[in-house]
């Protein structure tokens, strides 16, 4: 009897140790296996990197390109993840990607300070430069886009397609304008307050 | 067959609010021939910082508007809590009615057919007036806003001045 026990258990032990070993491989060495792959073959894209930064300044370009980098590269992904949740997960201490050297810190995008330069005025916008020491005009005394006086804010609407377009276009000027007159009002009234 | 009913609903909303329009905003598309892009004034709201502002922002509608929403930037200096520094707004009626990235918002408030290029405007010149601390998309002008409140003033206001040549 015990001899008989011992042949039997000595293949089921072997068959028992192979798939002992498959199942380990195939659990610890697979998944590690592809994603490192995936990993090295994906660099994050560059441009990718400054997008996401752009619209995230909070979020440090090491967590996007570790993300990016994980998820295979799609910008949508991560800004779903950041809009959900966020925040990203804090890439290893061992993950030190080349961060490109024209990148700013993060929060320098936002700075009060940079804004000023970044934007052109609206007057230069719409290039109202000429029409800013016009005399004050109301809406209804204006003159419409042919030249004919009296065209009122109730007749905004035209079924000519040229027309429309000037009088949208007067709209905008008029309401720069005047805002822009407001403005010279208030400060002329402060300088002669304080003087 | 989409597009075409998008462009009869934005060309009615665009006389919608010719016709009407509402205190302190114009809005039409750039040029007639695109009617899915569109530009924005909006006056800054008084009693804020914002007031006696003019702030530009383009309207970009999907091709099967009115089912989403647009999206809106404003083109010029928008120092707030809720607008992006690259003038992306973030504001609820924004965001379509199946997705809410913060969890926080109501689905009335939240865009849906029935809402319109009006309401949109509307709601973001209020949002000038009373920035939505739960969902910073500029975190700098949020901290400010929220630590600093007359240097958020004084920095929205210098922008006011600067926008309009001054």
């Amino acid at each position: 009897m015990p001899d008989q026990q011992q042949t039997l258990s000595v293949p089921s032990l072997l068959l028992l140790a192979a798939f002992a070993a498959i199942t380990i491989r195939y659990f610890f060495f697979t998944k590690p296996s592809t994603s490192s792959l995936r990993t090295n073959s994906r660099a994050a894209n560059p441009a990718d990197v400054e997008q996401i930064a752009t619209m995230f300044p909070q979020i440090g370009r090491r967590e996007i390109i570790w993300d990016l980098q994980r998820n295979g590269g799609s910008v949508n992904a991560t800004t779903e993840r950041i809009l959900g949740r966020g925040s990203l997960d804090p890439p290893p201490p061992s993950f030190q990607p080349i961060i490109p050297p024209g990148a700013t810190p993060s929060t320098a995008n936002t700075n009060p300070a940079q804004l000023k330069s970044k934007h052109i005025d609206l007057i230069t916008r719409y290039n109202l430069g000429s029409k800013i020491s016009s005399p004050l005009s109301t809406p209804s005394e204006g003159s419409g886009p042919s030249g004919s006086p009296g065209v009122s804010q109730t007749q905004a609407w035209s079924s000519n397609k040229n027309e429309r377009q000037a009088l949208l276009k007067r709209r905008r000027e008029e309401m720069i304008l005047n805002a822009r007159r407001k403005l010279e009002e208030m400060e002329r009234g402060r300088l002669q307050q304080d003087g | 067959m989409a597009s075409t009913i998008a462009s009869r609903r934005l060309f009615h909303e665009y006389k919608l609010l010719t016709s009407s329009p509402p205190d302190g905003i114009t809005a039409g598309p750039v040029s007639e021939d695109d009617i899915f892009l569109w530009e924005a004034l909006i006056q800054g709201p008084d009693g804020t910082p914002f007031e006696g502002g003019i702030f530009p922002a383009e309207l970009k509608f999907p091709k099967d508007y009115p089912l989403n929403p647009p999206t809106m930037r404003f083109l010029g200096e928008v120092w707030h809590p809720n607008v992006y520094p690259s003038g992306l707004v973030c504001i609820s009626i924004l965001h379509a009615p199946g997705d809410d990235p913060h969890h926080y918002e109501k689905a009335s408030e939240r865009w849906s057919p029935i809402q319109s290029v009006e309401k949109i405007l509307i709601s973001v010149m209020s949002m000038l007036a009373e920035p939505n601390d739960e969902s910073p998309a500029n975190i700098e002008a949020a901290k400010m806003w929220r630590e600093r409140r007359s240097e958020f003033e004084k920095t929205v206001r210098d922008g006011v001045k600067r926008s309009l040549g001054m």
